[in-house]
């Protein structure tokens, strides 16, 4: 890998901060393109607020964040983000091809209305996900799995380079996890950077080949071989962990 | 006479689409309640506008107002931000200190101007059509109707312009800022739609009307449709049939015309709460009483599948014993067997219950699942 190849994300000394509370303290990291990297660390390490700066939504008190060398306002079409599926209304009036087709909203920009092509984007990413028989569906009939693929078809569709998941196997059964993972890997094959906040260290070295272990600083991050190793893992959990697979 | 039937008719359906259609929103981002404190909130900048223009009828009293308004809605957020308000709290604080201070306004400096708090609170739609327009000295209908009419063209433009911005702001702002759909911008352009309708309802219809005009509709229609474009389109019709419905009952029973629409709003919430289709609490309530007796069926079929061909099955399959073998009181065993007999899962004879071959399928799909 050449020094000078571009990097799909680089963070410098990023830190944010609630009130006087740092959530995130001097953060660094390089995510090099074509990667699927899982952000770890305990409850209240600040990755979600990692991810959440990386996407402009939250103001960082310091630091800097660029995706292929360019601020994020500059690459907006570049990046596909999955929140938490916790985050909003299930019981929102639509159906699942409907938001899936908000994927597509930002390459529509402001005014213009979704129309046929939209329309089978979004069945090609229902299809990619399993959900191709749902798309009538309310969503508020959906199970937790369900929904959660509706919001990685969702950002599928918006067919970025950096896609950013924030807990996307949170309350999904065995058989969805092993789906969403081939997703992911899939896409990594294809050259996209997938960045993702994950909770289960267990599956760390299968699922992934990058990993970023983080509590409130970065303790470590590189590839999963060299960089998941049982000391870095006390330092970020503070020797709670009792248990290491490798 | 008829003109006036006509006239006050029109006026109400105008009003009631054009706050039914931000109310949609507000229903949906569960804010209805700003509505309530704009509607209260907005009398100081009515009344500041009153003073400086010396006019009850100028449009600048509704720019005033409106921007009290959006000034409201700022002032809640900004007690919400502090993380030591919540915001229920920081409306309830809000509106009536800016409502208040309209209020001393009025009774210190203007003790001797038609301005008075009746009007302020419940309108009078029954005068609203004394109030005309002339151009070129012709008489083109009631102000109300062309003021509320404007209003009704706005609102409907910015949602028709904006629809996937504010679908997608409502749904899930976070990625509608990653989108770089600025939710924020597109939060205050609907709190200043708000603002300038219930200002313009107001005057119509008063500031209690206008909340029940904003979130009673879409409230209403949300239980219907799960759609969005059906939503809006449906809190409309409702809007517009609770206005004329209202109308009559007024007429009928010689009251406010303002009071018999929010009563009809609420009883039309109430019907369709009670008997819509899915969603309506009768139909929830017959579901859990069909689903309790198809389980108690299933129950049995599989007790009475468990044991057939066994020697044992004469004594479990004794209707008198159902009770012992599941724990059944003895009246609620009668009606499961009833139940169960009326589908055909079990045939009788005398105090024998034996499975028919339907009832033996239903056991076996039981089983596998």
């Amino acid at each position: 890998m050449q020094a000078s190849e571009a990097k799909a994300i680089e963070v410098t000394d990023l830190t944010v901060a609630y009130q006087e509370q740092p959530v995130l303290w001097d953060v660094d990291l390089d995510v090099p393109p074509g990667v699927l990297l899982s952000i770890v660390g305990p409850n209240g390490a600040g990755k979600t607020t990692l991810i959440k700066a990386i996407l402009g939504l939250v103001r960082p008190a310091a630091g800097n964040v660029l995706i292929y060398d360019k601020p994020y306002e500059a690459q907006r079409r570049m990046v596909g983000y999955v929140p938490q599926r916790g985050t909003v209304d299930w019981d929102f009036p639509t159906n699942v091809l409907d938001v899936v087709m908000m994927g597509r909203y930002g390459a529509l920009g402001w005014m213009r209305r979704p129309g046929k092509q939209e329309r089978e984007l979004a069945m090609q990413a229902l299809e990619k996900v399993g959900m191709e028989a749902y798309t009538t569906r309310q969503i508020s009939q959906l199970s937790g799995g369900q929904q959660q693929r509706v919001f990685l078809a969702r950002a599928l569709v918006q067919d970025a380079t950096v896609y950013l998941m924030d807990e996307p196997f949170q309350g999904v059964d065995a058989t969805t996890e092993r789906a969403i993972v081939t997703l992911l890997q899939e896409l990594r094959e294809k050259g996209k950077t997938v960045v993702v906040v994950h909770h289960d260290l267990q599956t760390v070295t299968d699922y992934f080949d990058w990993v970023m272990l983080l509590n409130i600083r970065r303790i470590a991050s590189g590839p999963v071989a060299e960089t998941f190793t049982p000391e870095n893992l006390r330092t970020t959990y503070g020797g709670r962990v009792a248990f290491i697979t490798k | 006479m008829i003109q006036e039937h006509l006239d006050i008719q029109l006026i109400a359906i105008v009003t009631a689409v054009a706050c039914a259609l931000p109310g949609v929103f507000l229903v949906l981002r569960r804010m209805t309640l700003m509505s309530d404190a704009i509607s209260h909130a907005i009398l100081p900048g009515i009344v500041l506008a009153f003073f400086l223009t010396e006019s009850l009828s100028s449009p600048l009293l509704i720019l005033a107002a409106a921007g009290t308004g959006v000034l409201t809605v700022v002032f809640v957020e900004l007690l919400q931000r502090t993380k030591l308000v919540k915001e229920d709290a920081a409306i309830g604080l809000t509106f009536p200190a800016l409502f208040s201070i309209g209020v001393i306004l009025i009774s210190r400096f203007a003790g001797n101007v038609h301005l008075d708090m009746d009007a302020v609170l419940l309108g009078e739609l029954a005068y609203a059509p004394l109030n005309r327009l002339d151009i070129f000295g012709y008489d083109v209908g009631p102000v109300s109707v062309y003021v509320m009419g404007t209003i009704l063209l706005l609102n409907l433009t910015f949602i028709l312009l904006f629809y996937k911005e504010l679908k997608l702001a409502t749904f899930d702002a976070s990625l509608a800022a990653t989108l770089g759909f600025a939710p924020t911008l597109i939060h205050y352009g609907l709190m200043t739609l708000v603002s300038v309708t219930t200002v313009g309802a107001f005057d119509a219809v008063g500031s209690i009307l206008v909340v029940a005009l904003i979130a009673g509709p879409p409230a209403t229609a949300y239980l219907i449709t799960n759609r969005l474009s059906l939503m809006l389109t449906l809190s409309a019709i409702i809007g517009s049939v609770n206005a004329v419905a209202g109308y009559w009952l007024a007429y009928l029973f010689d009251v406010s015309i303002a009071g018999a629409i929010a009563t009809m709003t609420l009883l039309v919430f109430g019907l369709v709460f009670l008997f819509v289709p899915n969603r309506g609490l009768i139909a929830i309530a017959r579901r859990r009483t069909r689903q309790k007796w198809e389980f108690a069926q299933t129950m049995l079929v599989i007790h009475l599948f468990n044991h057939e061909g066994l020697p044992e099955a004469e004594a479990e399959s004794e209707v008198a014993h159902l009770h012992e073998h599941l724990r059944w009181d003895p009246a609620f065993a009668a009606q499961v067997v009833k139940y169960a007999l009326n589908n055909r899962c079990v045939s009788q004879e005398e105090t024998q219950l034996t499975l028919t071959e339907r009832g033996r399928t239903v056991a076996q799909q039981a089983l596998v699942q």
